[in-house]
């Protein structure tokens, strides 16, 4: 599939990755529909977009809700009259260990709410079910080659203080190898599935934490540097033109090792 | 160019280059962009219904009901409490709003 011509939907277009891909993707020729929470931020990469020469349409959206999945599908098909590659980059973090214990009794003092679990499986795993789900509905029923990128995260292993996080996002690495093999029974040929799996990449969340903690996680990462979200971004992009991409979900991570110098 | 208001919102339709943008006028008297390169070569009056429908959909007027979010109780014996809809874009409150979120 070629990406000039073809229409793509960025979840969480408004920053981060996701605007990064939005960007990328107008650059190369698609059709780009930006979808976000925030309006301000779908409002600044849009019109950065236009600048560009780009064709972008923005739609503030809850990736949570059904009807609002159902409506950025709808607009974006109204303004662009196809749909060919949905990024599902929408994800939240709420970290915090399952079990928090009082230094002096050793007992458990405090443990890990709905309100910090629920959201995170809400938005990084049913927000990625149902853009996919509904992206591929009108894929298949427009007939139009499609290709669906679950984003998960190289934490998907295993990260202490993130149960909720990682187990959404192993979650999300799983997806394609299950709704590729249920293409397969249904016979549904015209769209590929392929997740991406990032290491610490440099968005605002990251850059702009502690300086300190950011060295030591860079001393695990053998390019001594984060990723860069134009790194994630053209892998995408392969994805989309290498059609041999299927089914499985590729880590990007410039080669992030545990303590020991093995890679995780 | 056309100007509809839409939702309390006024938008300006407009035909540029190929294309036809979108933009919407915010609060400060300023203009913010819905969308730009849309419907080429596509007629004019049927751009601009086409435009019109886009708004509509992007901007929906309506009401979102909000909770309580029965499937997920948090439960005290068998007594259910429930929470508002984390389904809703509030949701990011809701420790912080509910009565009713054990602590």
């Amino acid at each position: 599939m070629e990406i000039k011509g073809s229409v793509a939907l960025v979840t969480g277009g408004g920053n981060g990755i996701g605007e990064a891909v939005a960007k990328f993707f107008a650059r190369n020729g698609a059709k780009v529909a930006v979808v976000d929470m925030v309006q301000k931020n779908i409002d600044r990469v849009v019109s950065e977009i236009k600048e560009a020469g780009g064709e972008v349409i923005g739609v503030q959206a809850n990736v949570t809700s059904e009807a609002d999945t159902a409506r950025y599908i709808k607009a974006t098909l109204e303004a662009f009259g196809q749909l060919n590659i949905a990024v599902a980059c929408a994800g939240i973090i709420r970290d915090g260990t399952m079990l928090t214990l009082d230094k002096e009794t050793g007992k458990v003092s405090r443990k890990m709410g709905l309100d910090k679990w629920q959201p995170v499986i809400d938005v990084n795993l049913t927000g990625t079910f149902l853009t996919l789900r509904d992206a591929a509905e009108a894929m298949v029923n427009g007939g139009w080659e499609g290709l669906l990128v679950p984003i998960s995260s190289v934490n998907k292993v295993g990260q202490i203080g993130q149960l909720n996080y990682s187990s959404t996002k192993v979650a999300d690495a799983l997806m394609p190898k299950i709704i590729i093999g249920e293409f397969l029974m249904r016979g549904i040929r015209n769209i590929r599935c392929v997740g991406i799996a990032p290491g610490y990449t440099a968005t605002p969340m990251l850059t702009g934490m502690n300086q300190e903690a950011l060295r030591s996680i860079l001393e695990d990462v053998h390019i001594g540097r984060l990723v860069e979200p134009d790194e994630i971004a053209a892998m995408i992009g392969h994805c989309v033109v290498n059609g041999a991409l299927n089914a499985t979900t590729i880590e990007i991570t410039g080669g992030l090792c545990n303590s020991k110098g093995i890679a995780k | 160019m056309k100007t509809i208001t839409y939702n309390d919102i006024e938008f300006t339709i407009v035909k540029s280059g190929k294309g036809w943008e979108i933009a919407r006028k915010l609060t400060d008297g300023t203009l913010a962009q819905v969308g730009a390169g849309l419907f080429e070569g596509v007629a004019d009056g049927e751009a601009e219904a086409r435009a019109v429908a886009l708004v509509k959909t992007v901007f929906p007027v309506g009401i979102k009901s909000v909770g309580p979010d029965v499937t997920h109780p948090n439960m005290v014996g068998d007594l259910k409490i429930v929470g508002p809809d984390v389904a809703h874009p509030n949701f990011i409150y809701w420790s912080k709003d509910s009565t009713s979120f054990a602590r």
